[in-house]
């Protein structure tokens, strides 16, 4: 079981996950890692993350199990055909200063990694993403936890910069371009599509 | 006991304490107070669905076609809801003979989607049909 796993995060993931924690400032969103064991002959074994599917920002539709279930099978469904699959579950927090992982985020990484050994959690820090929509940080906005032997989610190194990488050093850059032009108001999560289903949940659109 | 914007907020913060029990009785008083409101029966629903077990999926399916009625069929979540719903059941009813008049809920709710999806998201047609179509076979 590969305990020294990295995780390579792209950049569409890393923005979008980033847009869609913008778009609703007051609220906690949430919402799953797509991607794929880049090498499985390698090891450390590198975990890429390709995309990411906004879940919802809704209080009290985040932590219920039909929206999820839904979102799990069509996600899977969907991105079979490329070779993907769910590897991981990002979360963010309402409040500004709470950098803890709630239980709610816990109880759906359990779920993933039941399906995928190496599931990923990320949590996003929201003090660092205020940083980067400035264009003050390079860090990476987002803290990586993974799922240790005692069956607990342990924060990935005090600065996680071993264990995650971004795969584009440029990310950033091109995160607080997009913030500029609003980018954000585009994006579109499982729970707006479930209320108006004219939306695409897969924002093909998005970053064009 | 008449503030319903008490027991609403009540109830989500019940669910994001994962206390759903709690949440459920919040909705319920909900639903005696008004009864013609869907959302209160749509979010029990969900609730109920959370808990899981056959007589609360049973309950939650009955709310999410109470939700349906009173939405005119417009409510893709309820929709939705009926579809996984039933295959939840018959996943816990496996081997146990009860074929109830619950087939035609849930051919006429995926039945509905469909035509949704066709009119409105010809994109995602294909998939949420894949979707459905296992689900009825589970």
């Amino acid at each position: 079981m590969g305990v020294e796993c990295r995780y390579e995060l792209a950049q569409a993931a890393y923005v979008k996950l980033a847009l869609h924690a913008l778009k609703h400032p007051a609220a906690a969103v949430n919402g799953l890692l797509v991607g794929r064991l880049a090498d499985p002959a390698a090891s450390p074994a590198v975990v890429s993350v390709a995309d990411a599917v906004p879940l919802s920002h809704q209080p009290h539709h985040l932590p219920l199990l039909p929206t999820l279930e839904l979102a799990l099978t069509l996600v899977e469904d969907h991105f079979q055909a490329q070779g993907l699959a769910v590897v991981g579950y990002y979360h963010a927090n309402a409040r500004r200063d709470d950098a803890d992982l709630p239980a709610v985020a816990k109880r759906v990484g359990d779920h993933i990694f039941r399906y995928f050994p190496r599931a990923a959690v990320l949590l996003l820090d929201n003090v660092k993403l205020e940083e980067v929509v400035k264009g003050s940080s390079r860090d990476a906005v987002v803290q990586l936890y993974t799922r240790d032997s005692s069956k607990s989610w342990r924060q990935a190194g005090s600065d996680g910069s071993s264990q995650l990488k971004l795969k584009e050093p440029s990310t950033n850059v091109v995160l607080a371009d997009h913030v500029t032009t609003k980018k954000w108001q585009k994006v579109v999560d499982f729970d707006d599509h479930l209320d108006d289903i004219s939306k695409d949940w897969l924002n093909a659109s998005l970053l064009g | 006991m008449a503030d319903h914007d008490a027991w609403r907020e009540l109830a989500e913060i019940y669910v994001s304490l994962q206390m759903y029990k709690q949440a459920a009785f919040c909705y319920e008083e909900l639903i005696l107070a008004q009864p013609t409101i869907p959302l209160y029966h749509l979010a029990y629903a969900e609730v109920l669905y959370t808990l899981g077990g056959l007589e609360n999926l049973q309950t939650a399916k009955k709310y999410y076609a109470s939700t349906i009625q009173l939405t005119g069929g417009k409510n893709t979540r309820a929709l939705f809801g009926v579809c996984l719903c039933s295959a939840a059941i018959s996943q816990l009813t496996k081997g146990r003979n009860k074929e109830e008049e619950s087939s035609e809920l849930q051919s006429l709710a995926a039945e509905a989607l469909m035509k949704d999806y066709k009119r409105r998201a010809p994109s995602m047609e294909a998939l949420v049909a894949g979707m459905l179509k296992n689900m009825k076979l589970s």
